[in-house]
């Protein structure tokens, strides 16, 4: 706790990013798809004579430039903001390695904006061959920020042998280029690509859906089966760079998919399996109900099935993203940074080597955390040592403060009080002892303990620990009318 | 497709075979009225598959349901058994889930139908016993949530369902005995169990045959119906698909787009099993019924702090009753595209009826 | 399918020659067609699948506990008073006690409430699981406290020179 905890109720910290960052990607991924699109859509318009398409071209780059420019870009710097505020020192850890690859983004970004801005207000402007130029030139700016974003996405989940033999030693950048180009940098590349190219055509169905069918049978037909076939390749090439992902994943994050996450019971399938099983069932009945509602019969093709369409786009992208950041469990970056913040390698202060997991065990998670002395200074004087030993009585209200403060540190960044993954109802039914019990667990974080796999280390002393177990009991005692 | 091209003219072996079940069940006239049936094409036209999809998840209801009794128990094993299904059987938790999860989406898409239905105004003549055989649908979709919503045992559902009966037992005269006789004895028990497994599994399925089959007909035999700003327009103007394939294939996409959304929420949402019930314990606070009661749970609560004694609830009662006769009254009176004053009107229920429920609702949800 | 190609039709009449000619709608309705075949296959696939595992659970239950019927874990014979050691019973872990009076026990060591792994403290002679706290008696193997519903399913034990025999009941 070395920055200030984001205390957001009922969704949990961890969930706003998510959100927002589904909002982004719908729209972020239809930045570069769509840019394609739109240069290929006006390059065949202008190549075979079809004319008419030059008078929705427009209306759809109108939309297109709105919906990126306005609600990708905030959205965009709402995951900066919410990042920063959920996870800070992973959000460190990305910009110190990172800064020179953000900077370039940041670039092709300028480009990307200004090139989508051109290209729409240029319409029937300026010749049409350079039209068509701007259209190719956004749309290599803005494939070059995925391309871009793709090397620091990927690293959380696979940083890689080069980078993680230097973590910890300040000498990160020196490392950059293998860090970027980590393990499942081009499988992650070649399946957002993908997605991409779907999604550009998902959109156009959406604004091909607005065509009044009966004034422009013609073209409503051309433009809908046009879109509709956007959705193809990725449907026959993602399985197969879905594999190609999966085999360059860490087996231990692999094996995620074969273990219980919300509950350890037999045949249960896992969060991560039950996910992706949604991604591969929603991916596959799009191109169906694609096919089904606007392929077969393109003139009668309204809002409302294109809405359902983005609504199994918005499933398939929701549950990719939130399996692949499952797959990290239980790091933030894989092998070096616990989800709780905690540094698995131990890191070069000055002089010292110093673990995080073995100090905070030896000093006290609170001791080092800046942000609990600001919250309550009681809360770090060293709590003297038989205190563990006195019986149970009444929790005094110092071990509830230094509960709370252990839980707002350690547990917060996934877990809520009542909302997404409520610990209350996670505890429901246990005694302080058996919720001792489970910390203990989480406290020794053994090979063999069932949470081991997806639930990071709990640091901190004894004292810390039951303090914890305090504020925890507190928690899950049940009102009673 | 034309009759002549229809598969009897072929002498192949598979032509043979449609003969051989022509001439014994009528096959090609079944085809002739499905190839000559169209559906309204208009800009409320998205509403048509909103019934459609009732029946999907009615349907998802049966499969599922039917699974489920393979390992479920009534009586004195029926968490035991409900734990078994969730925790023990391989894909136990997927078929539970997709039960409550699609019992859900099935009340929510069955209101939709109706207020859809209402505000196109299509109970009007001649569909009046469409719309209420529609009603006793609804009634009877409402009584297999509340009976099916016990059968778990656990404490959620055993205290919701105490409250629950709390309603009928406010009942002037009958009220007593009606709730006694539902619960088998004085408090909600094992008993209960029992008569709320067969209504939920026997009963009710029984009558729903019966009369969503009656429903259908009706749907077959009157067409869909157009709202009044299509009957306005000339004949024409107004535009139709063919419901043999176009509309069925469309119907088709729309049930994929359902079974993905009820997997979404069964695979990330499962539902939860509570702790045992223990009818000892007391109520857990903010106890309160399935979403689809909330309204009238919430009226009876606040008659029932309003007025003293039992009459806010008789109160309460009555006035559920009397808009719910008004609400299966309304093709009466308002009959006709041409009765302006009476098609106003029954705009205004509708309104009314609609805003009444969503307020009352979040008012439950705000004061628990 | 008719309607796919009065769209064609149309758009032949609006005088641009369209990608598909009439042999390539020919091999495209094959294509068509075995797109919706795989598609179908992998739907009802994807359905039936859970509905056969949910309906053999009690067959393959039967199955394997019917392949392993004795086990004689190694090194059983050197487990001291008061300790224990875990062994696999076919496919489930199980636990082999050896009480302080030198009565030997062994039970399944599957938790009864949600499937975890229980283990034996011999400090509060207990069979404790400590995902939510259960605890059976250790000679029993019947729940003492926490939420387990049922006890664990006890073996026989047998000792026959230096080999320690556990079985079904």
């Amino acid at each position: 706790m070395n920055y200030p905890v984001w205390d957001v109720p009922i969704l949990g910290n961890g969930l706003v990013i998510a959100l927002i960052a589904v909002f982004h990607i719908m729209i972020a991924h239809f930045a570069v798809g769509g840019g394609l699109y739109l240069a290929m859509a006006e390059s065949r318009a202008l190549r075979t004579g079809r004319r008419e398409w030059l008078e929705f071209l427009p209306a759809h780059s109108k939309f297109f430039l709105i919906l990126t420019g306005v609600f990708g870009t905030v959205s965009g710097v709402g995951i900066w903001f919410s990042i920063g505020l959920a996870a800070p020192e992973a959000t460190s850890s990305l910009i110190h390695n990172f800064v020179f690859g953000w900077a370039i983004e940041w670039v092709f970004f300028l480009v990307e904006l200004t090139a989508a801005a051109v290209y729409y207000y240029t319409w029937g402007r300026i010749p049409e061959k350079l039209h068509l130029k701007v259209g190719w030139f956004y749309a290599i700016a803005s494939l070059a920020t995925l391309v871009i974003i793709n090397g620091i996405l990927t690293f959380m989940l696979t940083p890689g042998q080069t980078w993680l033999s230097v973590a910890g030693t300040g000498s990160e950048p020196d490392v950059f280029f293998a860090a970027f180009f980590n393990p499942t940098y081009w499988p992650g590349l070649f399946l957002r690509f993908l997605s991409c190219i779907s999604l550009a055509g998902v959109w156009a169905l959406l604004t091909g859906s607005l065509i009044d069918g009966r004034q422009r049978p013609e073209l409503k037909t051309d433009v809908i089966r046009w879109s509709a076939k956007w959705l193809v390749p990725g449907f026959f090439l993602l399985p197969f760079c879905m594999v190609w992902y999966l085999w360059k994943v860490p087996t231990a994050q692999v094996e995620l998919a074969q273990l219980g996450v919300s509950t350890i019971g037999a045949g249960m399938f896992t969060q991560v399996t039950r996910t992706v099983l949604i991604s591969i069932m929603a991916s596959g009945t799009i191109l169906a109900v694609v096919y089904l509602a606007a392929y077969r019969n393109p003139v009668d093709f309204r809002i409302g099935f294109a809405l359902g369409v983005l609504l199994l786009a918005v499933a398939a992208t929701g549950t990719s993203e939130q399996a692949r950041e499952l797959l990290r469990k239980p790091y933030v970056i894989v092998d070096y940074l616990y989800s709780n913040s905690v540094r698995k390698i131990p890191v070069h202060r000055g002089e010292l080597v110093v673990s995080e997991v073995e100090q905070f065990n030896k000093d006290g998670y609170l001791t080092h955390s800046i942000w609990a002395k600001a919250a309550d200074a009681r809360t770090v004087q060293p709590v003297p040592s038989d205190a563990d030993e006195k019986p149970v009585t009444v929790p005094s209200d110092l071990d509830v403060t230094r509960g709370k403060l252990m839980f707002r540190g350690q547990c917060m960044s996934c877990h809520t009080v009542d909302g997404y993954r409520s610990i209350r109802r996670l505890l429901a039914g246990r005694n302080e002892k058996s919720i001792h019990n489970i910390l203990g667990m989480l406290h020794e974080n053994k090979e063999d303990s069932p949470y081991h796999a997806y639930m990071p280390p709990l640091v901190g002393t004894e004292s810390e620990i039951s303090a914890l177990a305090t504020y925890l009991n507190g928690l899950v005692v049940k009102p009673i009318e | 497709m034309t009759k002549s091209s229809s598969p009897a003219s072929e002498r192949s072996t598979g032509g043979k075979l449609w003969e051989f079940f022509d001439q014994r069940l009528g096959l090609s006239g079944i085809l002739d009225i499905a190839l000559h049936k169209t559906v309204p094409q208009h800009s409320q036209s998205v509403w048509y598959f909103m019934g459609g999809l009732t029946l999907f998840f009615f349907l998802v209801q049966i499969v599922t349901g039917t699974l489920l009794l393979i390992y479920y128990q009534p009586g004195g094993n029926a968490y035991d058994s409900v734990r078994r299904i969730t925790y023990d059987i391989d894909f136990g938790w997927l078929i539970r889930s997709a039960h409550s999860w699609s019992a859900n989406l099935m009340v929510f898409v069955l209101f939709v139908h109706m207020f859809s239905v209402y505000f196109m105004k299509a109970y009007r003549r001649p569909r009046e016993f469409g719309w209420w055989s529609g009603l006793v649908l609804m009634v009877l979709t409402m009584t297999f949530g509340f009976s099916g919503y016990l059968l778990p045992m656990d404490e959620l559902s055993f205290f919701a369902t105490k409250v629950g009966l709390e309603i009928p037992s406010k009942m002037p005269l009958v009220g007593p005995a009606a709730a006694s006789l539902l619960r088998g004895g004085p408090t909600v028990g094992q008993e209960t169990v029992h008569r709320f497994f067969a209504l939920h599994v026997v009963i009710l399925p029984a009558l729903f045959m019966l009369f969503l089959t009656f429903h259908l007909f009706l749907v077959q035999r009157h067409g869909n119906a157009l709202p009044p700003s299509e009957e306005r327009k000339p004949e024409s103007a107004r535009r139709s698909i063919r419901f043999f394939p176009d509309f069925l294939l469309k119907d088709l996409a729309m049930w994929l787009i359902a079974l993905n959304v009820l997997g979404l929420f069964a695979c990330l949402y499962p539902w939860d099993l509570g702790l045992k019930a223990d009818p000892v314990a007391s109520t857990p606070v903010g106890i309160h019924p399935e979403w689809y009661f909330m309204s009238q749970f919430q009226l009876l609560k606040v008659l029932g702090n309003w007025f003293p004694g039992a009459v806010g609830e008789v109160i309460g009662i009555l006035m559920v009753t009397i808009s719910g006769l008004v609400w299966a009254l309304v093709p009466l009176f308002d009959r006709s595209s041409d009765n302006k004053m009476m098609s106003r009107v029954g705009t205004w229920i509708g309104i009314l009826a609609l805003a009444g429920l969503i307020a009352l609702t979040v008012w439950g949800y705000a004061a628990l | 399918m008719s309607d796919s190609s009065d769209v064609r039709s149309k758009k032949d009449a609006g005088g641009r020659s369209p990608v598909n000619d009439s042999h390539v709608s020919v091999s495209r309705r094959a294509a068509v067609g075995s797109v919706v075949g795989v598609f179908s296959v992998g739907y009802v696939g994807a359905v039936s699948y859970p509905i056969y595992r949910y309906l053999n659970t009690p067959v393959e239950r039967a199955a394997s506990a019917a392949q392993v019927t004795e086990v004689s874990p190694p090194d059983a014979a050197k487990v001291k008073l008061g300790a224990s050691q875990t062994f696999m019973f076919g496919s489930r872990p199980a636990v082999l006690i050896h009480h302080e009076d030198g009565q030997w026990s062994a039970f399944d060591a599957v938790c009864t409430h949600l499937g975890c792994t229980v283990k034996y403290e011999s400090s509060k002679d207990r069979i404790y699981c400590a995902c939510h706290g259960g605890v059976y008696n250790a000679e029993t193997g019947e729940p003492e406290a926490g939420p387990p519903p049922r006890a664990l399913t006890r073996y026989k034990v047998e000792v026959k020179d230096d080999e320690v025999i556990v079985s079904r009941v």
